[in-house]
C-alpha cells in the first residue's frame, strides 16, 4: 500500500494491488519527513482496467473472460484497490507522495479509539472494520460482547466501542437519531442496559410501552445479566401520578396547560381561586359552584334561589355559591373558570391525580431505572410536573451543599425519552419543553443529564439539539433529517450519503469527547422488547387458538344434526360455560368444515355435520 | 459561409457517387462474391469457439503469450525530440510475470541507439524499431517461459520487413521448440480478392482492397482460408485466412508461418473464442496487451521532468506547441 496522487495535508488517497480498503478502517502513514500518521479510509474503491469491459470502447463478454481464465489469466486479479483517507490529525505538509503504508497496531490507535476501559464506560457496541486492529487488543477487551447480524449471533471480532459516560460531566447530554426501523430503539435499549448495570439513577419516559427488561430473546443463552431488580414500570394513573395536595398554583398550571393550553385569564382563575393545601375536591367543588352561581347570572336570581330551596342542604349551597360569587365574579369570567374546570376534571379523568411520585423519587435514589409509561400527551402532562419537581429536588440539593446548608440527599440522574421531539418541539411552546430546555443547558451543573431520542431531529427544538454533545444517527431517510444531522454534528459529506443506506443497528457516533465521528455496529442487546411478536403471526396464532377451542367443544359432539342443535347449545353452556346463539353455532360449524375440519352431509332428516 | 458548405456538400455527393459506381456489379453483390472467392480464393467454412477444456490443455501446455509494441514522441521537429519504444510478452499463465523491453532514441546522441540499423532510411527508422523491439521481447519471453502459441500484433509480413534477421531468428526459434507462431491483424491492407477479380473481370479497374469487399460478407465465425497460391508473402511463406471474429461487420487476418500451417484452423478457433461477440473484432488478450504497453502521453512527460534536467528538458524536448494552451 501507498500513497498516490496528490496529496494534500488533510486527504490523499492510497492504492493497494491486493487488499482491497473498507471505509472507516485505519491505516498508518510512514511518511519519512514526518512522523507515522494515522487516517481513516473515507471512501474506498476499486478500479479494474479492463472491467467495466471497456477497452476502446468494447464490451467484453463473460464467455471471453472465462476462455481467458481457461489460459490461466484471472482478469479479476488485475484489480486496483483506492482508499481516499482523511487524517485524524491534520499534518503539517501535505503527506509524501509514494510513503508506505500499513495496518496500524493496536498500540499505535488504542488511545483514538478507546477513551476508558469496559468497566468505566459503556460497552455499546463495536467500532466496524477494526478487526485487523482488534487481534492485538488487550484481553480485557477481548469476547464482552456479540452483534446481531443477518446470520444470527456473532462473535465479537471487533474493537468495541466504549462510551465514557463520566465524560458527560465535561460534555453532557447524548441524542439517539434514526428512522423507524434503523435500530433506534435498539440502541436506546443497550444504553439502558449499560446504564442499569452501571447503577446509575435514570427516569425514561416510555410512551410506546417498549422500555421493558424483564424477557430475554431467544439469541441469548445463558446469560448472567439480569435486569429485574434495577428498573421498575410505572404506569401514570396506575401506580404513579401527582398529589394534588402538594401541588403550588404554578404546578398546578403547568398540569393544566400541559392538558390544553391555558389562556391568560384561565392562569388568573388558577392564581385566584386555587388555595394552598387544597385537595383535588375542594378545588374543583369551588371551580364549580362559581360557575353555577355565574350561570344564574346576577345576585338577584342567586338570591331567589336561596329562597325557593327546597330544603336546608340546598339553600346552604346557594348562599355559599353567592358568597364566591360576589368575591370572584370580577375577576374570574365564566368561559376560563369552565376551561380550568374540564381541564382539571380531565387530568382527574386520566387519573394523573390519584396516585403520588414518591415511589419514584426513592427508587432513582436506590439507582434504579424508573420506567414512565403512558400515553405521549399523558407523558407530556405527567414529565412536566415530575421533571420540574426532582429536578429542583436535585438543584436544590446542590445549591444547598453550595451554601453549606443541610438539606436531603437527591442523587444525580439521567433523564431518557424515546420521540423526543414530542417532548420539546421546534416551533411552539409546549410545558414540558421548558423544563427540559433548562435542563439541557445547566443540567451538567447539577448533574442531570438527557438522552434524547427522536426519528425526526428536525422537529427537536434547536437549543436543546446544540446541546446534544454525543450523537448516535442510525439510518435516516429523509432528506430534511439529513440536513439537520449535517448542520448539527460534524458528520461529513461522505458520510451523510451513506445514511439512508445504513444497516440496521450501524450507527455514526458523532462525541465532542473523540473529536470526530465513528462508524460503529451496536451490540446486541441482553434483553428484548415486549412488543416483537408480528402482528400477522400473532393474528394466525390467534386464530389457531379459537380453532382448537371450538374443535376440542364441537369434535366430541359429533355428528351434530341439524334437529340437535339447540340441545347441543345448552349442553355446550352448561359443560364449557360458552353462551352460544344458534346462528353463532351453525357459523362456527360452517368455518370448521371450511377448514377441513369436519363435513356436512344430507341426510333424509335435514343436514349433518360429520367427522372429516 | 453557407456558399462554402454548399460546396463542400456536392463534392461529398459526389464521391459518394463515384464509390457507389466504382463498387457496383460483382463487389456488391455479397452471394456472387462468396461463389468467387470459394472458387477463386480459398474455401469458406464456420469456425467454432474452442471449448474451457481445450483452453485448459493450451494452459497445460504453456499458455499463450501476446506480443505488442508501443512508441511514443516527445519534443518538436528533428533532431529535438525523443522517442521512446516499448515492447512487452504477456503470457496468459504467467500474468505476474510480464516481460517489457524498452529503448529510448534521440537523434541529438545518435550513437547510444543500442538498435543495430539494417537500413539507414530514416522514415523506416521507427518501424524498424517498433518491429525489432517487438521480436527481441518476444524471444526474450520464450527464453523465460515456453508458451504453447504467440501472438503478435500484426501482420507477420511486417517483420519480414523491417527485421528480417532478427526475425527469422524467431522463427527457427519457434519451429525448433514447436511453438505456435501467429499474427492478427486488425487492419488488412491487402488487396488479394481484388487482384483477383481484375483478373476475371474485365470492366473493374482501380485498387479494390480486401477489407472494403470482406466488409459484410461474412457471418459471425466465417473464415477464409486463403490458397497458397493466391498468397503472395513473399519471400518466406506464410499461411493466411480471413475470420470475422465479431458481430462488426469487419474481417481480420491471420497468419501463421507456412511450416505451421496445420494449425491455422486452431488458431483461428483460438481467436475466434478470444474475442468478445460485441467487440471490434480484435482478440482481448491483444487488447489487454495492448493497454499495457502503451505508455500515456502524459506518464512520459512526468517521467522526462522527473528524470531529466529541467534546464535539458526545456531547451531540448519542449516544443512551441507543447507551450501552447
Amino acid at each position: 500500500m501507498k500513497v498516490v496522487g496528490i496529496t494534500t495535508q488533510q486527504e490523499f488517497y492510497v492504492g493497494s494491488k491486493d487488499r482491497n480498503f473498507r471505509i472507516n478502517e485505519f491505516l498508518l502513514i510512514q511518511d519519512l519527513y514526518q512522523s507515522n500518521l494515522i487516517g481513516e479510509v473515507v471512501e474506498a474503491r476499486t478500479f479494474n482496467r479492463y472491467i467495466p469491459l471497456n477497452i476502446y470502447g468494447d464490451f467484453v463478454d463473460s464467455a471471453v473472460l472465462e476462455s481467458l481464465k481457461a489460459l490461466g489469466y484471472d482478469v479479476d486479479e488485475d484489480t486496483i484497490y483506492i482508499a481516499k483517507v482523511r487524517l485524524l490529525n491534520e499534518a503539517l505538509y501535505p503527506v509524501q507522495t509514494g510513503s508506505d503504508v500499513r495496518l496500524p497496531e493496536f498500540s499505535e490507535i488504542k488511545d483514538i479509539m478507546l477513551k476508558t476501559s469496559p468497566q468505566n464506560g459503556l460497552v455499546l457496541g463495536v467500532i466496524r472494520n477494526t478487526d485487523d486492529v482488534a487481534n492485538g487488543m488487550d484481553p480485557e477487551l477481548k469476547n464482552i460482547l456479540h452483534t446481531f447480524e443477518e446470520t444470527g449471533l456473532k462473535e465479537q471480532t471487533e474493537l468495541p466501542f466504549i462510551m465514557d459516560y463520566k465524560s458527560m460531566h465535561h460534555y453532557p447530554h447524548i441524542g439517539v437519531f434514526g428512522g423507524s426501523g434503523s435500530g433506534k430503539s435498539f440502541g436506546l435499549r443497550v444504553i439502558l442496559e449499560e446504564i442499569m448495570q452501571k447503577n446509575i439513577p435514570t427516569l425514561v419516559l416510555d410512551p410506546h410501552y417498549e422500555m421493558d427488561f424483564s424477557s430475554s430473546p431467544d439469541y441469548i443463552k445463558n446469560s448472567n445479566v439480569d435486569f429485574d431488580n434495577k428498573f421498575k414500570c410505572m404506569q401514570v394513573g396506575t401506580h404513579v401520578g401527582v398529589k394534588f395536595e402538594d401541588l403550588a398554583a404554578g404546578d398546578l398550571k403547568n398540569l393544566l396547560d400541559a392538558a390544553s393550553n391555558l389562556t391568560d385569564a384561565m392562569n388568573n382563575v388558577v392564581d385566584v381561586l386555587f388555595k394552598k393545601r387544597d385537595s383535588y375536591n375542594s378545588f374543583s367543588t369551588r371551580l364549580d359552584m362559581l360557575s353555577q352561581a355565574q350561570e344564574e347570572g346576577s345576585p338577584d336570581r342567586i338570591q331567589r334561589r336561596v329562597e325557593t330551596a327546597e330544603n336546608d342542604d340546598e339553600r346552604k349551597a346557594w348562599e355559599e355559591r353567592k358568597v364566591l360569587y360576589l368575591s370572584y365574579d370580577k375577576m374570574c369570567p365564566y368561559n376560563s373558570v369552565k376551561g380550568i374546570l374540564w381541564r382539571l376534571r380531565r387530568l382527574y379523568n386520566e387519573g394523573v391525580f390519584s396516585k403520588d411520585s414518591r415511589d419514584i423519587e426513592s427508587y432513582l435514589k436506590d439507582g434504579k431505572l424508573v420506567v414512565i409509561q403512558g400515553s405521549t400527551r399523558i407523558l407530556q402532562v405527567y414529565s412536566t410536573y415530575l421533571l420540574n419537581n426532582i429536578y429542583h429536588k436535585r438543584r436544590d440539593y446542590k445549591d444547598a451543599l453550595y451554601k453549606k446548608i443541610p438539606t436531603e440527599y437527591f442523587p444525580p440522574f439521567i433523564i431518557v425519552t424515546d420521540e423526543a421531539h414530542n417532548f420539546a418541539p421546534k416551533g411552539h411552546e409546549n410545558p414540558s419543553k421548558s423544563i427540559i430546555k433548562e435542563i439541557s443547558q445547566e443540567g451538567r451543573k447539577y448533574g442531570v443529564f438527557l438522552i434524547l431520542a427522536t426519528q425526526r431531529p428536525t422537529l427537536l427544538d434547536e437549543t436543546i439539539t446544540a446541546q446534544l454533545n454525543t450523537k448516535l444517527i442510525f439510518r435516516t431517510v429523509r432528506a430534511s433529517d439529513i440536513d439537520t444531522i449535517r448542520e448539527e454534528t460534524d458528520i461529513t459529506a461522505e458520510e451523510a450519503k451513506r445514511l439512508p443506506y445504513l444497516r440496521t443497528g450501524d450507527v455514526f457516533i458523532s462525541s465532542a469527547l473523540m473529536g470526530r465521528t465513528i462508524f460503529g455496529r451496536i451490540r446486541a442487546a441482553y434483553t428484548m422488547s415486549p412488543h416483537t411478536l408480528n402482528p400477522f403471526d400473532e393474528l394466525l396464532e390467534k386464530s389457531k387458538e379459537e380453532d382448537e377451542k371450538y374443535n376440542n367443544i364441537l369434535l366430541k359432539k359429533l355428528p351434530i344434526s341439524e334437529v340437535d342443535m339447540l340441545n347441543l347449545l345448552i349442553e355446550i353452556e352448561k359443560e364449557d360455560g360458552i353462551t352460544l346463539t344458534r346462528e353463532r353455532l351453525e357459523e362456527k360449524l360452517q368455518l370448521l368444515t371450511q377448514k377441513g375440519y369436519i363435513k356436512k352431509e344430507d341426510t333424509i332428516f335435514g343436514y349433518r355435520y360429520i367427522n372429516n | 459561409m453557407d456558399t462554402l458548405n454548399r460546396d463542400l456538400r456536392d463534392k461529398l455527393i459526389r464521391v459518394n457517387e463515384e464509390i457507389k459506381a466504382k463498387y457496383n456489379g460483382i463487389a456488391s453483390n455479397k452471394e456472387e462474391l462468396r461463389d468467387f472467392i470459394k472458387e477463386n480464393i480459398g474455401d469458406i467454412y464456420l469456425s467454432k469457439k474452442m471449448k474451457i477444456n481445450e483452453l485448459k490443455e493450451i494452459e497445460m501446455l504453456g499458455g499463450v503469450t501476446g506480443v505488442d509494441g508501443s512508441t511514443n514522441r516527445i519534443g518538436g521537429s528533428s533532431p529535438h525530440y525523443i522517442e521512446i519504444y516499448q515492447g512487452l510478452a504477456k503470457n496468459t499463465k504467467n500474468k505476474n510475470d510480464p516481460l517489457f523491453l524498452s529503448e529510448i532514441y534521440t537523434p541529438l546522441i545518435p550513437e547510444k541507439s543500442l538498435i543495430q540499423r539494417e537500413e539507414e532510411k530514416e522514415v523506416d527508422e521507427k518501424n524498424i524499431k517498433l518491429a525489432t523491439i517487438e521480436i527481441e521481447v518476444a524471444i526474450e519471453s520464450i527464453k523465460r517461459y515456453k508458451p504453447y502459441a504467440i501472438i503478435m500484433d500484426g501482420g507477420l509480413i511486417r517483420y519480414n520487413i523491417y527485421a528480417g534477421k532478427k526475425w527469422l531468428e524467431l522463427v527457427d526459434i519457434c519451429e525448433e521448440k514447436d511453438i505456435i507462431l501467429v499474427g492478427v491483424i486488425k487492419d488488412i491492407k491487402t488487396s488479394m480478392i481484388g487482384e483477383a477479380l481484375k483478373k476475371s473481370y474485365n470492366d473493374i479497374s482501380g485498387e479494390l482492397y480486401d477489407r472494403e469487399l470482406l466488409f459484410g460478407l461474412l457471418e459471425y465465425g466465417e473464415v477464409i482460408e486463403i490458397d497458397e497460391d493466391v498468397n503472395k508473402k513473399e519471400p518466406q511463406g506464410y499461411a493466411s485466412a480471413f475470420i470475422r471474429s465479431s458481430l462488426q461487420p469487419m474481417a481480420i487476418g491471420i497468419d501463421i508461418i507456412e511450416s505451421q500451417k496445420k494449425y491455422l484452423k486452431e488458431m483461428v478457433r483460438l481467436v475466434l473464442t478470444l474475442t468478445p461477440e460485441n467487440s471490434r473484432g480484435v482478440p482481448l488478450w491483444l487488447d489487454i496487451v495492448d493497454k499495457e504497453v502503451k505508455i500515456s502521453d502524459d506518464m512520459i512527460k512526468a517521467l522526462m521532468e522527473r528524470y531529466l534536467d529541467r534546464a535539458i528538458y526545456e531547451k531540448f524536448f519542449v516544443s512551441e506547441r507543447d507551450k501552447r494552451s
